[in-house]
């Protein structure tokens, strides 16, 4: 196990973030926000692995942790910040990092929240009670006319760069790939292979749920956050359930517990609408000649064929893209 | 310490699942080394006796202490950390994790470091993952386990799992070890091993082992006291002799 080697990725993780946000100025904005839009697929991603990959708890609220952590933020920046008569500088490089901060804590408080009192739950049942988690913060948003209500929430700063996104991507998956790899780490996956074998070996298996959820709600909290200062704008419609989906299938695309898996995974289904919706913008020669074929229809069978795609890889990769080990839970 | 104290006292424990009694008012004890064994008809009780003990579930009446203090309201990850560690009828190693992983994770509760730990990996962490590992090896070396460490648990063969299954338990550092029926499954030649290594083990570690077990042979072969169960209550206790001449155990394995 080599393992300050660990650490000397995240730091070259964290440069390359930095150089790269260095020269983001003569980047195509639509491209820079598909890219960052990237880093916080990976955060969304990687935390929920911690909870339904390694921990084997079926969370289905990982959008409604994301909408607290992005509203705190984002109402840290848009009300408090303005009174505090900071400079530009100031604001982007300490006050916005406090706010993610500040975010992901009370996203972690409502994943305690959640988590401490239904983790008696399992599998579906525990889904179900995060699912309506989720749609309670959904509902409670948009009926909150001090956050924006159903219009949405406008005028957040756009703090978010290169060196945010990917800096907080880096130290997501190193975080959760750290505390995996030791022996208190291991118990995650004990907990989640056993629980009744977990506990007669000493383990406190209702404090690693815990752990992992509040550990898992604190990224996607940040992830909120980011998302928030990226797109300056904040819709409650914008982490509904769909979003929690979303998120779930990156993690199972990417081998339920697989560091690596789930942040591919991550990317490719976030570049994946994308890249469909600018092959829609193209045409074909006709080879015929006469006029070129337009690919126009792939705009609108965009989700259909999002859909199409993860139903083969279900079909064709069960287990995930990634499985070097043999697959986590025995289908016997 | 004198080699005769009670480890392990149960006394009058009942417990009742709606209308049936599980197990009904069972005084018994394990002393400290001890190598006890329980046995008795099928359904008598003697998985739900291993429950009560470990804290699985908690007796409606009577009290169990372990060395010397009631344990009742405690969760069975506590109980372990106090000392009492068990392997299981149906084996229950993790899966996903390595044959290694399997036993470093039972040492969790005397690890030093906490999970901060992990993710700042400074030296005295890596420390204690080292020593871990090699502490590891060492316990699987004794069962001679120690080439399959890297290997996924559940590729062992039947007999490895089982032995993989006590070094596991002896990793938690108990002083009570229960093995609920270790010989489930072996055939004449793996059960004479198993009792050699269950003396090994009580020897080694200096532990009292209660065991479970339906192989007459096993259990007279190496128990030094015998309680016996039948319908949830004992019916009798003693030497393998005294319990092989025992009418009323005679009638309970053979009928009246």
């Amino acid at each position: 196990m080599a393992i300050p080697k660990a650490q000397r990725w995240l730091l070259v993780a964290l440069v390359l973030s930095g150089a790269a946000s260095a020269v983001s100025g003569s980047i195509d904005p639509y491209f820079l926000d598909v890219v960052m839009g990237v880093g916080v697929g990976v955060v969304l991603a990687s935390s929920l692995n911690l909870i339904n990959g390694f921990t084997g708890q079926f969370s289905l609220g990982h959008a409604g942790f994301m909408a607290v952590g992005a509203y705190t933020s984002a109402m840290l920046s848009t009300v408090v910040a303005p009174r505090m008569g900071w400079g530009a500088g100031a604001l982007q490089w300490v006050f916005f990092p406090a706010s993610l901060v500040a975010g992901g804590l009370v996203a972690a408080l409502a994943g305690l929240a959640v988590g401490a009192p239904s983790l008696r739950l399992k599998g579906d049942y525990l889904a179900i009670v995060t699912l309506g988690f989720g749609e309670i913060i959904r509902v409670v948003l948009q009926n909150v006319d001090a956050v924006g209500g159903a219009r949405g929430l406008t005028g957040v700063p756009t703090h978010t760069n290169l060196l945010w996104t990917f800096g907080t991507a880096s130290l997501t998956v190193y975080t959760v790939w750290a505390l995996l790899e030791s022996t208190r780490g291991r118990g995650f996956l004990a907990v989640a292979d056993d629980e009744v074998a977990a506990e007669a070996m000493g383990l406190d298996t209702t404090r690693y749920k815990i752990t992992a959820f509040g550990i898992g709600s604190f990224f996607a909290g940040v992830a909120g956050g980011l998302y928030a200062h990226l797109k300056g704008y904040l819709n409650p419609g914008g982490f509904s359930f769909e979003k929690s989906i979303e998120i779930v299938v990156m993690v199972i695309l990417g081998g339920m517990g697989r560091h690596a898996g789930v942040v591919f995974a991550a990317i490719l289904l976030t570049l994946l609408p994308e890249g469909l919706r600018e092959l829609g913008s193209r045409s074909i020669p006709n080879p015929f000649g006469g006029p070129a074929w337009s690919l126009d229809w792939i705009k609108d069978a965009r989700m259909i064929l999002y859909s199409l795609l993860l139903i083969l890889l279900m079909l064709l990769r069960p287990e995930g893209l990634f499985h070097r080990r043999q697959p986590r839970r025995p289908s016997s | 310490m004198s080699a005769s104290a009670s480890l392990l006292q149960l006394t009058g424990v009942t417990i009742r699942f709606g209308g049936l009694t599980a197990v009904s008012s069972v005084t018994a004890d394990v002393r400290e080394g001890e190598l006890a064994g329980l046995i008795g008809p099928n359904g008598a009780g003697k998985t739900t006796l291993f429950n009560l003990i470990t804290g699985v579930y908690q007796p409606t009446d009577g009290r169990i202490d372990f060395a010397g203090s009631g344990t009742a309201g405690r969760r069975p990850f506590h109980l372990t950390g106090l000392g009492i560690a068990r392997t299981f009828q149906n084996i229950r190693l993790f899966p996903s994790l390595s044959v290694a992983e399997n036993v470093r994770v039972a040492f969790h509760r005397h690890l030093r470091h906490r999970a901060w730990h992990s993710i700042l990996r400074g030296r005295a962490f890596l420390a204690e993952e080292a020593e871990l590992a090699e502490r590891a090896l060492e316990l699987l070396g004794i069962f001679n386990l120690e080439r399959f460490r890297d290997a996924p648990a559940r590729s062992l063969s039947y007999g490895d799992q089982r032995r993989l299954e006590i070094v596991r338990a002896l990793a938690t550092r108990p002083r009570l070890l229960l093995l609920d029926e270790p010989a489930a499954g072996m055939n004449p030649s793996e059960k004479d091993e198993l009792m050699r290594l269950i003396r090994f083990v009580r020897d080694r570690f200096g532990l009292a082992v209660l065991l479970v077990e339906h192989d007459m042979k096993v259990v007279m072969g190496i128990c030094e006291r015998i309680h016996v169960l039948e319908y949830g209550r004992k019916i009798a206790e003693g030497s393998p002799a005294e319990i092989r001449a025992d009418p009323k155990v005679i009638a309970a394995y053979l009928g009246d």
